[in-house]
């Protein structure tokens, strides 16, 4: 899989090529681009603030592991090994949080058991769902349930596949 | 989100009472303290995206671009809005490469756009496509796996590919299947083959 990590630095090459030969003042250009990202993480801070807040509470106090607990006959009757609850449950919050989970499965069932690799797909299919929410509606007045519910259901939907795709892909 | 924030914390806030007062504050600091880590990163990552942005922008890139996908952009997202279509195709497109951190800043913007015109439809759509995250290769997993020892780390990439066109495409089915009352001018069959196009 080499060839992915040529993508990014060509494609820097090509897009600062033609602009070079289309007469681009480059460097005034850059650094204007720059001057908006100050503005930009300002914007989003204060949602930014609150999700990762509330994801540590919800992790820290165990409500995560509780909630995981609670629903391990749903997961098991799914096809979802109640192994990965936890991680499925935390995802949307916390990228961090589940970088962590998914090391500690591959740590304690490998990385290529059944388990290891459901987490795998669980956590490479689905999205931090509340911060892009943060982050993509913080200009918004009114933030609506609608397509919040709609991504983490189109999400779990993905879990199952993945999980039911990993017994014989 | 509102409900969501208040029913975490009430809960949350409960069981430390019981199991570890002193861990509460901790907890939220811990949280603040990721908030100030991830904004100088995010930073860091908006600088040379954003410098990149603008010179791809000025190169004339970008409104070729744009130009091929506008007329499947503006059926899928329902808007007239050139700059918010440039800017959602950007962001789904930096999506799709898994480029790290190119999206966010595109998608904020686009976010923004559709709804300065008010076109909630256009910001729903951006927000589920990019929540149900289509991308072609998942790097993080594939490095954590490599990490851990595994003897074919990229296995799990048809699974998790799969599964993540599998949450797209219904995410965005049911975007459009709730979103039935407004005046679309495209028929259902199109619209399946425009985002199947998009996938």
């Amino acid at each position: 899989m080499k060839w992915v990590s040529l993508i990014v630095p060509l494609l820097f090459l090509v897009v600062f090529g033609v602009a070079l030969f289309r007469r681009v003042r480059l460097y005034d250009c850059f650094t204007e681009g720059v001057k908006e990202a100050v503005p930009l993480l300002l914007s989003i801070f204060p949602y930014l603030a609150a999700i990762l807040i509330l994801s540590s509470l919800f992790t820290a106090s165990g409500l995560s592991a509780r909630i995981a607990a609670f629903l391990t006959p749903v997961y098991r009757f799914l096809g979802i090994p109640p192994e990965i609850s936890p991680l499925v449950l935390v995802k949307p919050f916390s990228g961090s949080g589940s970088t962590a989970l998914l090391s500690e499965i591959f740590a304690s069932y490998g990385a290529d058991s059944y388990i290891g690799r459901c987490a795998a797909v669980a956590y490479g299919s689905s999205e931090t769902v509340f911060y892009i929410l943060a982050v993509y509606f913080a200009g918004a007045k009114r933030k609506r349930a609608l397509p919040v519910a709609i991504a983490l259901f189109a999400n779990f939907a993905g879990v199952i596949l993945g999980c039911y795709l990993c017994r014989f892909l | 989100m509102n409900a969501i924030f208040a029913a975490i914390f009430f809960s949350s806030c409960a069981l430390f009472l019981f199991s570890d007062p002193d861990g509460f504050l901790a907890a939220m600091l811990e949280g603040g303290q990721k908030a100030a880590a991830l904004s100088l990163s995010l930073l860091a990552v908006y600088c040379v995206w954003l410098g990149f942005f603008k010179v791809l922008d000025r190169s004339g890139i970008s409104s070729h671009l744009s130009r091929v996908l506008r007329p499947a952009a503006r059926r899928l997202f329902r808007s007239d809005d050139e700059e918010a279509l440039t800017l959602a195709c950007g962001n789904l497109t930096a999506n799709f490469l898994g480029l790290p951190g190119a999206p966010t800043p595109l998608g904020i913007r686009a976010t923004d756009a559709f709804l300065a015109r008010d076109n909630r439809f256009g910001a729903d759509l951006l927000f589920v496509l990019n929540a149900t995250s289509l991308q072609l290769l998942p790097t993080t997993v594939i490095a954590l796996r490599l990490a851990a020892g595994s003897a074919a780390p990229a296995d799990i990439f048809l699974p998790t590919l799969l599964a993540t066109l599998f949450s797209t495409l219904l995410g965005g089915a049911l975007v459009f299947a709730t979103a039935g009352r407004q005046k679309t001018g495209v028929s259902p069959a199109k619209r399946r083959r425009l985002g199947r196009r998009r996938a």
